[in-house]
């Protein structure tokens, strides 16, 4: 596997070693179908951005960069946000003001500066990739836990005689419900990011 | 100056480009946030009030009530009202949809959207939330506002938070006055 | 809503980092100390009780009347970069220490959730002008309450035994939780009991 690609699974991290994107991270992290139609758009956005970043990288002039890349991303964060509205009502609803605050995710922007105005088009298209499936793997990580330990479900999508959730035996009866709250998202996080510690520093020494 | 007149015509023709776009998708998608819209606030209006014709939307004076639109039975008699209430929450406000018979005994009630806590205030948007509420609110029973004025077997049912459910009874309580008020007079 | 009913709601019943998540990265990055912590906080306070006016503005007298109304996210985001950007060049003229001091993180700004997030939710919650500016304030506020907080906690974090995998960020974000577990004892009802 392509080494732009493979990094930001796990290496770069955008989540739990960049610490970037952590507003939306955190904010939408309550249901596991949430995290994943948030990790959706910004797949999208990142890809997007990256693609035309790397393509206009001799047309944008040094100078008026950053402005450049913002009024680009913030095109295709209003895309995902209409067509989100348009065709799946009921995640623009569970996400809600999270969708337009894609715009200012670090890691988006982060890519666009960093990576996809010194590259090619195929490199930024890989990086886009690994850094926005790696963003969505970290963000489900933080729904599956926040959710399991906070209501005893795992919410995915509705699917024929399928409502979509998954119940937990015995604990979706007694749930820890702090894990459903903005606090648990943060206790929920640091015990993560500890963990990733552990296991590094772990195999390192 | 020549470089400084290239680097904001090319930025312009960046943002232009990106305006073009959108207002391009924006054509495509409006008509169909508009018609999701209309359906959901259809499909509520059509729950909330039982088997009765529903008519045009009008306009109130009451501060939490945003809208009504009067119930007629099949003789065409006026017999409720149908309320958009805004209600306040635990996280901020919320939109209530209930019908009422004239007297202001409510037929039920649905949340349209809200803020509340995952988890705790989004038990509301349940239908079976709303049992408690139905058939109160006329001269027998009051709309119940807090949890303790529940049995004890309904009160188990709110697990969620309590303010959330006092957010609704009393928006719902305010409902069932306004309607009661109303009486069968047409203004 | 009235005034207070605003501050008391931005600055403790949804505070935006404890609360909402909205402006986690600096947060975390810019609460090692408390001197950097205040700069950080007024200069958020400035941008977004600004940023709230100007964008306003623009939706009420540009968009709306446009009905370019799905330009918001674009025009939004644009505004609060210019305005950093400006903040940026006053406070290198005004006050070089602390310019020193912040000068990575005022860029930062621009992509700080809570000026855009301050900014969308006083179009959601239909604020007026002058609700959109006591808004911008109040969140500010609460921003600054929470980093200052936070810069304490972290101050006195360094000086104990931390176990090694919780030193740093994750103790900071474990930190935060507990204090968003005490700001839960905030809510609605403190407001009516305040105010009636």
């Amino acid at each position: 596997m392509n080494k732009e690609f493979t990094k930001g699974l796990v290496k770069d991290n955008p989540i739990f070693v960049q610490l970037l994107g952590l507003c939306p991270a955190l904010g939408v992290s309550g249901l596991v179908v949430n995290a994943l139609g948030m990790g959706a758009g910004v797949i999208f956005v990142m890809l997007g951005a990256n693609i035309f970043v790397s393509l206009l990288k001799n047309f944008i002039p040094q100078k008026v960069r950053i402005p450049s890349y913002i009024v680009i991303i913030a095109s295709f964060v209003t895309i995902v946000q209409m067509v989100m509205e348009a065709f799946a009502p009921e995640l623009y609803n569970n996400l809600g003001v999270f969708v337009p605050l894609i715009v200012v995710n670090c890691a988006i922007l982060g890519r666009a500066e960093a990576f996809a105005s010194r590259n090619t088009l195929k490199d930024s298209v890989l990086d886009a990739l690994g850094m926005g499936i790696g963003f969505t793997l970290g963000l489900t990580l933080i729904a599956l836990v926040r959710e399991i330990l906070g209501a005893g479900t795992i919410t995915l999508f509705a699917m024929g005689g399928f409502d979509g959730v998954i119940r937990i035996p015995i604990l979706h009866l007694a749930p820890v419900r702090i894990f459903s709250l903005a606090s648990g998202a943060l206790l929920a996080i640091g015990l993560l990011l500890a963990l990733f510690n552990w296991k590094s520093s772990a195999k390192r020494g | 100056m020549k470089q400084l007149a290239s680097i904001s015509l090319r930025l312009a023709l960046i943002c232009a480009v990106a305006a073009a776009v959108l207002a391009l998708i924006n054509s495509v998608t409006a008509p169909q946030i508009e018609y999701n819209r209309e359906q959901r606030l259809l499909q509520a209006l059509q729950e909330v009030s039982g088997d009765y014709e529903i008519g045009d939307a009008e306009e109130t004076d009451a501060e939490k009530i945003t809208a009504r639109y009067p119930l007629s039975d099949q003789e065409g008699n006026l017999a409720g009202y149908t309320l958009r209430i805004l209600a306040s929450g635990y996280a901020g406000e919320m939109v209530l949809m209930a019908g009422y018979r004239l007297d202001g005994t409510v037929i039920t009630a649905r949340l349209l959207d809200n803020e509340e806590t995952p988890g705790l205030g989004k038990e509301a948007e349940e239908p079976s939330y709303m049992e408690k509420f139905e058939g109160t609110g006329g001269d027998q029973r009051p709309v119940p506002q807090r949890k303790h004025e529940l049995s004890e077997a309904q009160a188990d049912g709110v697990t969620g938070s309590t303010i959330t459910f006092s957010g609704i009874g009393e928006g719902i309580h305010a409902g069932s006055r306004y309607v009661a008020e109303l009486g069968g007079e047409d203004e | 809503m009235s005034y207070i009913s605003i501050l008391i709601t931005y600055i403790f019943i949804s505070n935006f980092v404890l609360t909402q998540f909205l402006g986690l990265c600096p947060f975390i990055g810019v609460s090692r100390n408390t001197e950097s912590a205040v700069g950080m906080g007024f200069a958020v306070i400035f941008v977004m009780s600004i940023a709230s006016v100007v964008t306003w503005l623009v939706y009420t007298y540009v968009l709306v009347p446009l009905a370019l109304v799905y330009l918001q996210t674009i025009a939004f985001i644009l505004v609060i970069a210019s305005l950093v950007q400006f903040v940026e060049m006053v406070i290198q003229k005004v006050s070089p220490p602390l310019y020193k001091a912040l000068g990575i993180f005022l860029p930062l700004i621009t992509t700080n959730c809570a000026v855009m997030g301050i900014a969308l939710m006083n179009i959601t919650s239909e604020h007026s002008l002058i609700e959109s500016f006591v808004g911008g304030i109040a969140a500010g506020l609460g921003f600054m309450l929470a980093l200052i907080m936070m810069s304490s906690i972290r101050e006195q974090l360094a000086m104990k035994p931390v176990p090694k995998p919780f030193r740093g960020v994750p103790a900071a974000f474990i930190s935060g939780g507990l204090m968003a577990l005490a700001f839960m004892a905030f809510d609605r009802a403190l407001l009516t009991n305040l105010l009636g």
